[in-house]
């Protein structure tokens, strides 16, 4: 009998502690959910923010939870049209036009201009306008990350690009480029065959995209309604790349080459790669690499960027929403920290502030701001990539025309937009 | 004597009825809502209601507009299937033979050191193969490099699939390996005493001794083989994206895709009961096959 009392005695006291630990962290905390795609050397830089925001706001519990970019819209949205979103989730610009139609963030034109608002004029107008949609923004810009070049400074020491003081010199122009590519690319063990290249594509989508626009080409009609992938300036650029690798054999072939490593291991000159790669860079201390605007190849300088921005669930309000929105601010405001491992803030005030002009490589990439172009914005952009993707692959591995890839892709993307509009018809109709 | 007799007929049930509350909940009620699913268009993306078409969903992925995609992915995932299952099952009958071979705790040791694999899930088996077939700094190509040899595993269409399967045959050849080995220890040792003083050999022992006792199990794990390489999703997903150029890419993968980034639940439904259908069709088949003679 009094073991058994014993034994109630303990378990009363245990659910208490229980109780009170559970007490002790929850009580009067407001917490926030924060999903994102950092998983690389950004979300350690990210994983400091949050800290340094819990330790200021003592009321509030920020809880950061990373996944896989590849797989983490397809949870977003699962999460969000079971109405169980995370407070705060980050977007990338070009994705944002197919969350917004699936109505689950909020927009935060309210907040912005209350009392702990933001003044619009602060973010980069082409940045601010990919947040727009109906006339209401749905998301805080929280970086813009554009494409630049990095090359390798050591290889173009060896085949003698450097001006007079033997200072390596990036290419500017088309002319310039190919010329650099073509005494870089070279055989280094005498068997017939470069093993030495001169330039990678790196990530097709948005190498092509950046010199797709380079060429004056544009992927979609200006109301999106007509996908026009297949434009002859498109064709051109496509045709271009397609021949540094098949004709002029300056760039690898697919098949066998991994494209990022291989300019670590210093056996490719030139790469067209994101702001987001410096880190990447920078912890291998045994290579000398510069950075660059990326250089005219086509008609008029452009390059690709995206952007991530920061979000808030649709429905939020009171304490939750206050917490939330004040997250969000605060990640604005430190913008710059988040800038010094490897990105370029949105904001105008940031982007000129002394702290900023002494990050030499996100400067030199930040300098291209007037030539950036983002990926389209449509509802179907997975769809669209996912076409766009396998026609540069195809060209690039010459198993179609640059001009049957890409009007192939062009007839697919338009069945599906297509297919949406006789949808949305008929929901309107239903109304 | 009612009660008694009322207990006998259903005791049965009671018995099978935890598992059949989950079989129900989680397969045969996500089954049929999919069958009914594929009858509606129903796009979560689009603000238009799910709205019931017949069989154009079926329609789509065999002729219409999906056609191409659907062929792709199904021819994908029969050349992984007919290189995978017959690899699979004579591989590990093979290693089977020779574990069972070997007497004493020693055996143990082989039998877990060919199953462990199958106990990696397929993320960290992916990574970690990923790494293995990479062509500038892969294991492989490090083997390789003194022949001169440097083999695109990945990145060249031509060699993406057989890369693939050579995954495979290392992740999961343990589990047949495994049931294969207990059908080789009930197999009567006197049959092969008697075989042996009549003269035959070990070859011969194996045909007209191993083969047919073991006819029952190798229908098994084939059928087991065909349905589980007609589902493969994981090794090509996490391997090779479905690349290059969609070579990989099979059905699973396929269907995931539509219903999943593209969220066209009733397309992506219709396709995987054309695929529950492919499986169905070859099961039948081999039971067939293997039950005649």
């Amino acid at each position: 009998m009094s073991g058994i009392l014993g034994l109630r005695v303990v378990f009363v006291l245990a659910m208490l502690l229980l109780a009170a630990g559970c007490g002790l962290s929850e009580r009067g905390k407001t917490t926030v959910r924060f999903w994102n795609g950092f998983t690389g050397p950004d979300g350690r830089t990210m994983l400091q923010m949050v800290k340094k925001f819990n330790a200021a706001n003592p009321d509030v519990h920020v809880l950061m939870q990373r996944m896989d970019w590849s797989t983490y819209y397809n949870k977003l949205f699962v999460a969000g049209v079971g109405e169980r979103a995370p407070e705060v989730f980050v977007i990338h610009a070009d994705n944002l036009e197919r969350f917004m139609q699936a109505r689950f963030i909020r927009s935060i034109d309210d907040l912005l201009a209350g009392p702990g608002g933001i003044a619009e004029e602060e973010f980069v107008p082409k940045v601010w306008s990919a947040c727009e949609k109906d006339g209401l923004h749905y998301a805080v810009p929280l970086d813009v990350h554009i494409m630049g070049m990095y090359y390798n400074k050591a290889l173009f020491r060896q085949a003698g690009i450097v001006d007079a003081a033997g200072v390596p010199t990036p290419p500017r122009t088309r002319a310039q480029f190919l010329e650099a590519a073509r005494r870089l690319a070279r055989d280094t063990n005498g068997d017939g065959l470069n093993d030495q290249w001169g330039f990678v594509f790196t990530w097709y989508r948005i190498n092509l995209m950046g010199l797709m626009a380079q060429w004056g080409g544009s992927l979609f009609s200006d109301d999106g309604a007509r996908c026009t992938l297949g434009a002859s300036p498109n064709i051109e650029a496509l045709q271009f790349c397609s021949d540094l690798v098949r004709r002029e054999h300056i760039a690898p072939p697919p098949e066998n080459f991994d494209a990022w490593v291989g300019f670590r291991q210093g056996k490719v000159g030139m790469v067209f790669e994101g702001v987001w790669m410096l880190a990447d860079l920078r912890r291998q201390s045994d290579m000398d690499y510069g950075f660059a605007p990326l250089p005219t190849l086509g008609e008029a300088p452009a390059t690709w960027t995206g952007a991530h921005t920061l979000c808030l669930r649709d429905g939020l309000s009171g304490k939750e929403l206050d917490a939330a929105w004040r997250f969000v601010r605060f990640l604005s405001e430190n913008a710059l920290d988040w800038a010094e491992g490897g990105q370029i803030p949105a904001r105008q005030s940031q982007l000129e502030s002394e702290r900023f002009r002494a990050m030499e490589a996100q400067r030199t990439f930040a300098s291209q701001m007037p030539h950036i172009v983002f990926s389209p914005r449509v509802p179907f952009i997975f769809e669209f990539l996912s076409e766009f993707d396998s026609a540069v692959e195809k060209a690039l591995r010459e198993s179609a025309s640059p001009e049957q890839a890409l009007a192939d892709a062009e007839r697919r993307v338009n069945i599906t937009i297509e297919r949406q509009r006789a949808m949305l018809e008929e929901a309107r109709g239903a109304k | 004597m009612t009660v008694q007799r009322t207990w006998r007929r259903w005791s049965g049930w009671l018995f099978v009825a935890p598992y059949l509350v989950l079989f129900g909940a989680f397969i045969i009620l996500p089954l049929v809502y999919g069958l009914g699913l594929s009858f509606f268009r129903w796009e979560m993306l689009s603000p238009a209601p799910a709205k019931f078409v017949g069989l154009d969903n079926y329609r789509e992925a065999l002729f219409g507009a999906g056609s191409e995609y659907f062929r792709k992915a199904l021819w994908a995932t029969f050349r992984f299937v007919a290189m995978t299952a017959p690899l699979n099952v004579c591989l590990s009958l093979l290693i089977a033979v020779g574990v069972n071979a070997v007497a004493g705790r020693r055996q143990a040791l082989y039998r877990a050191g060919f199953f462990v694999p199958t106990l990696v899930s397929i993320g960290v088996a992916g990574i970690l193969w990923r790494w293995f077939f990479n062509s500038e700094f892969g294991l492989f190509n490090a083997y390789l490099a003194p022949l001169g040899w440097k083999v695109p595993w990945l990145t060249d269409s031509v060699w993406a699939m057989k890369s693939v399967v050579f995954m495979t045959l290392w992740w999961t050849v343990g589990g047949p390996m495994v049931i294969f080995l207990a059908g080789l220890q009930h197999i009567p040792r006197h049959y092969y005493e008697a075989a042996s003083i009549d003269g035959a050999g070990a070859l011969r022992r194996f045909v007209h001794i191993t083969l047919p006792q073991l006819r029952p199990i190798l229908l098994f794990v084939s059928v087991m083989e065909i349905i589980g390489s007609f589902q493969v999703f994981g090794q090509t997903f996490m391997v090779t994206r479905g690349g290059p150029d969609f070579s990989t890419r099979v059905l699973v993968q396929y269907i995931y895709e539509t219903a999943f980034t593209h969220y066209r639940m009733g397309y992506g439904a219709a396709m995987s009961w054309l695929l529950f259908c492919c499986i169905a069709v070859f099961s039948v088949i081999q039971f067939r096959l293997m039950r005649e003679r």
